[in-house]
């Protein structure tokens, strides 16, 4: 018996051994496929290890708007063009371009001599495939806006292409960057389902860095492009997008040393953070998710409690945005003063009359409304339209988890005013089935990204063709034709003036109707060692860096 | 004999895997949440999200779907990706060698440090280092596994510094051969540790007063009287009985520890099945979810096999039926 005790325990150690060997020869194996190169004795960029959240699964931009396969992936795509930090369009793969026919033509003349990572040579046939046969079908926000307006793309020679429209098409400079318009290679998508070519897997594009090799859940090694058709760049030899799911663990890697750079902190600990020497920091609207993101509270308007726009103007008085600001954002952003981010300058309008904090005006409102309070208890409905005398004024409030504070803080202040809110917290896909197919619920919280342009994160909010199961789409139900009107007016009108100027009358209708409640434009802070410099707010956030150790 | 049992215990996998199947396969559906406006991105049009929910199936009526699935299963095919787009079984299959390493580790760890920790309690019963031993064990058995993952990465790679916060390899350097082995070894030490406490803390106890159960006994009482060693005691009279209920503990618990490698894998930023398993829920991605269900439900029928298998090898005057 005692011997077969002690084959237990040698059968147990060498079942941990065999295993242990297994992945043994799986990291050996890693080391020998990543890179057989010996490094440089002298780098000049040197390596920039940088903590994204999640697994991005796979590594294709064009089929996916997937903040994870976006962030993983853009270093190595480009877009038509870029977006600088205002928001203008610079060139990229196209260096010119020429709007004709009052903007329902555009020209693009593409850079020369641009190749893949493999080595062929990047042409218009490749803008044209990445169009008409992956963006227009499989990019969510591309297909809705460019799909529906574009009659045809054509290429008269390798480095010429023209986007033609049926009518003006005003956004589309907005919607060529590579996160809303990633070109991907003709030659190795053709003819295969781009949601399940291998390549995806191994990437091939025109970008800054090139693909090396990708460990699920752990990491993504990029190299740098030497080719790279933007002159001296990029300057780091090599990035490493390292998958650390745990916020607290992303920060605590990074405070070892383990990584250089996060793309956000959490907000109770950016204050120590900025503190430390070791660190810097860059401020940016461009979230994984999307850029230019506003806090906004829906009211379910196909409930009748919020039928009278008295209770919708009720609460938006009853809620303090500034405290939403310091208490739940931590101060990352500031308060939103129009339903369109002030990160897009043309868009913005800057004197919108927005319900402000005062409670006595919110109490008086909801009076006028029919919601009476004795007291200091929940008010009960007396003559509200639709509604039962005697009903008390409870709502619930869904969100995420993670935006749960901003709940917390909702259901406070307006249980000052008589409200009853109740929270349901749900995951993302439960939240989406809930608010935008089963309309079960009364108000909820969502991070609606503006994106670069209006058309792209705005007008989805809004038009009354999206009343119907579209993620983060028309949440409130809202329908106003002449809100509708406008923005088919501001699509087609390529003057940029003209269209700041339909944007504002949309804006001022907005907040009249009040469908919304616009508490936060949110913001995130990369933050990053010391070390390294020159990161950027796009997708090409390292495009421009480099780390000196 | 012991040929037949083990065959018509295998045999049995065959209906639970199926079982396993259907309630996995309703239980997945019946949870809210829709995988096409999950995994589909946002703000596309209607026309997008049918053109989405064909090209996934999805639109098929629930019956036919999962027909479909089981032959699929059957032939050894879990079915593609919705997030990945490729195999779901390579998606798995990729990733298991990781939670592998980690489990056995973990299993290997537990059931050593478990029984010693156990064998010295009970010999020390009463004393001070039993006590100290018994209140440590108690706090390991009791402490949630994401706060002692915490507080191990606080302490042990913060503070201390003696280990990476997390991950697999060391991002900065790319190591072969035996350094690679001593990165991916240094890496595991924290996570292994953390989910092996609390099969220790099992295993530990129940060793512990069977042992001291045991030095009460006639038999050992004989044997000291004849003048044998302590240490022979101890091993050889004490720990043969307390060992048959420790060994269907360590493969009764082996279901915890794979459930436990899907808190620590997160905590710990380890690339296994359990965060494979966790993004794939928050996805909704159905083919990975159902894959790593069978797979796991089938690791523990078999680590309950080989425990019954043990169980009856180590005590010859159990007989299989």
């Amino acid at each position: 018996m005692r011997r077969q005790f002690w084959f237990v325990l040698v059968a147990l150690a060498v079942f941990a051994a065999a295993c242990g060997d297994d992945d043994d020869s799986e990291g050996a194996d890693e080391g020998t496929t990543s890179s057989s190169e010996p490094a440089p004795e002298e780098t000049t960029g040197g390596t920039l290890v940088a903590a994204i959240s999640s697994d991005p699964g796979a590594l294709n931009p064009a089929v996916t708007t997937s903040g994870s396969t976006h962030t993983a992936s853009e270093l190595m795509f480009n877009g038509l063009v870029e977006l600088d930090a205002s928001g203008e369009p610079t060139p990229e793969l196209a260096e010119s371009w020429e709007i004709e026919e009052d903007g329902a033509l555009y020209r693009f003349t593409l850079v020369d001599g641009v190749e893949w990572h493999d080595g062929t040579p990047f042409t218009s046939a490749d803008v044209k495939f990445s169009f008409e046969e992956v963006l227009l079908q499989f990019h969510s926000r591309t297909s809705a806006s460019v799909g529906n307006a574009i009659e045809s793309i054509e290429t008269p020679d390798d480095l010429t292409v023209e986007f033609r429209f049926a009518e003006p098409y005003a956004p589309l400079l907005q919607q060529l960057n590579v996160t809303e318009a990633p070109i991907i290679p003709k030659h190795i998508y053709e003819g295969s389902d781009p949601q399940e070519n291998p390549a995806n897997l191994e990437p091939v594009g025109t970008g800054p860095f090139e693909f090396v090799s990708y460990t699920p859940d752990s990491e993504i090694r990029l190299k740098k492009n030497e080719n790279y058709f933007k002159d001296d760049l990029p300057i780091l030899d090599e990035v490493v997008l390292r998958i650390i799911p745990e916020d607290a663990n992303a920060l605590a890697a990074l405070e070892d040393g383990e990584v250089d750079f996060i793309f956000g902190a959490p907000g109770p600990e950016l204050e120590r953070l900025r503190n430390s020497d070791d660190l810097d920091f860059l401020e940016t609207s461009v979230n994984p998710g999307g850029s230019n993101c506003i806090m906004t509270v829906s009211f379910n308007l196909e409930k009748a409690v919020f039928g009278d726009v008295r209770t919708r103007r009720a609460i938006g008085h009853a809620l303090d945005r500034d405290q939403f600001l310091e208490r739940v954002a931590f101060g990352e952003g500031k308060v939103a003063e129009a339903p369109i981010s002030s990160n897009i300058p043309f868009g913005h309008a800057d004197d919108i009359d927005l319900p402000d904090f005062d409670v006595e005006e919110a109490a008086s409102l909801l009076d006028e409304a029919g919601w009476v309070r004795d007291g200091d208890g929940v008010r009960t409905a007396q003559g509200v339209d639709g509604v039962e005398d005697g009903t008390q004024l409870a709502f619930d409030f869904l969100s995420f988890p993670r935006f749960q504070s901003y709940g917390e803080l909702f259901k406070a202040q307006l249980a000052e005013v008589g409200a009853d809110v109740t929270l349901r917290p749900l995951e993302t896909p439960v939240f989406v089935e809930t608010v935008f197919t089963e309309r079960d619920f009364d108000t909820n919280v969502i991070s609606f990204c503006n994106g670069p342009d209006p058309e792209i994160g705005v007008k989805r909010m809004y038009i009354t063709s999206n009343i119907q199961p579209i993620p983060f789409s028309n949440s409130s139900a809202y329908s106003n034709e002449d809100v509708d009107r406008l923005f088919v007016e501001a699509l087609t009108t390529v003057d940029t003036d003209a269209r700041a100027e339909v944007y504002r009358q949309i804006q001022e209708q907005l907040a009249e109707d009040l469908p919304y409640l616009w508490l936060v434009e949110t913001q995130a802070t990369r933050v990053f060692t010391a070390a390294c410099e020159g990161f950027s707010e796009s997708g090409h956030f390292a495009e421009t860096a480099s780390c000196n150790r | 004999m012991i040929r037949r049992y083990v065959w018509r215990r295998l045999f049995q996998l065959v209906p639970t895997c199926a079982g396993i199947l259907i309630v996995g396969f309703v239980l997945i559906h019946l949870a809210p949440g829709d995988p096409v406006l999950a995994l589909a991105g946002d703000s596309g049009d209607a026309e997008y999200y049918a053109f989405m929910r064909d090209k996934f199936g999805l639109d098929e009526p629930l019956p036919v779907q999962f027909v479909s699935y089981a032959a699929n299963v059957v032939q050894g095919d879990l079915g593609v990706s919705f997030v990945q787009g490729r195999s779901a079984a390579a998606a798995i299959g990729e990733r298991l060698p990781a939670t592998l390493l980690l489990t056995g580790t973990a299993l290997a760890l537990s059931t050593v440090l478990g029984l010693l920790v156990g064998v010295v309690g009970g010999a020390r019963r009463g004393k001070a280092s039993d006590v100290a031993l018994n209140g440590l064990t108690l706090g390991l058995y009791a402490a949630p596994v994401f706060w002692l993952g915490q507080l191990a990465i606080l302490f042990f790679a913060l503070r201390l510094g003696w280990f990476p916060v997390q991950g697999m390899t060391t991002a900065r350097e790319q190591y072969t051969g035996w350094a690679a082995v001593a990165d991916v070894a240094h890496h595991l030490a924290l996570p292994a540790l953390v989910l092996a406490s609390q099969q220790l803390a099992a295993v530990s106890r129940l060793t512990r007063s069977g042992v001291s159960a045991e030095l009460e006994s006639d038999h050992v009482r004989t044997a000291r009287a004849k003048g044998v060693g302590e240490s022979t005691v101890l091993v050889r009279h004490a720990l043969r009985r307390p060992l048959l209920p420790v060994v269907t503990v360590i493969g009764g618990r082996i279901g915890h520890l794979v459930a436990g490698t899907v808190v620590i894998e997160t905590v710990f930023g380890w690339p296994g099945i359990g965060r494979l398993l966790v993004t794939s829920m928050q996805a909704r991605d159905i083919p990975i979810i159902l894959g790593i269900f069978l797979f796991v439900s089938l690791a523990v029928v078999v680590a309950n096999l080989i425990t019954d298998l043990t169980y009856a090898w180590l005590d010859p005057r159990i007989r299989f039926a």
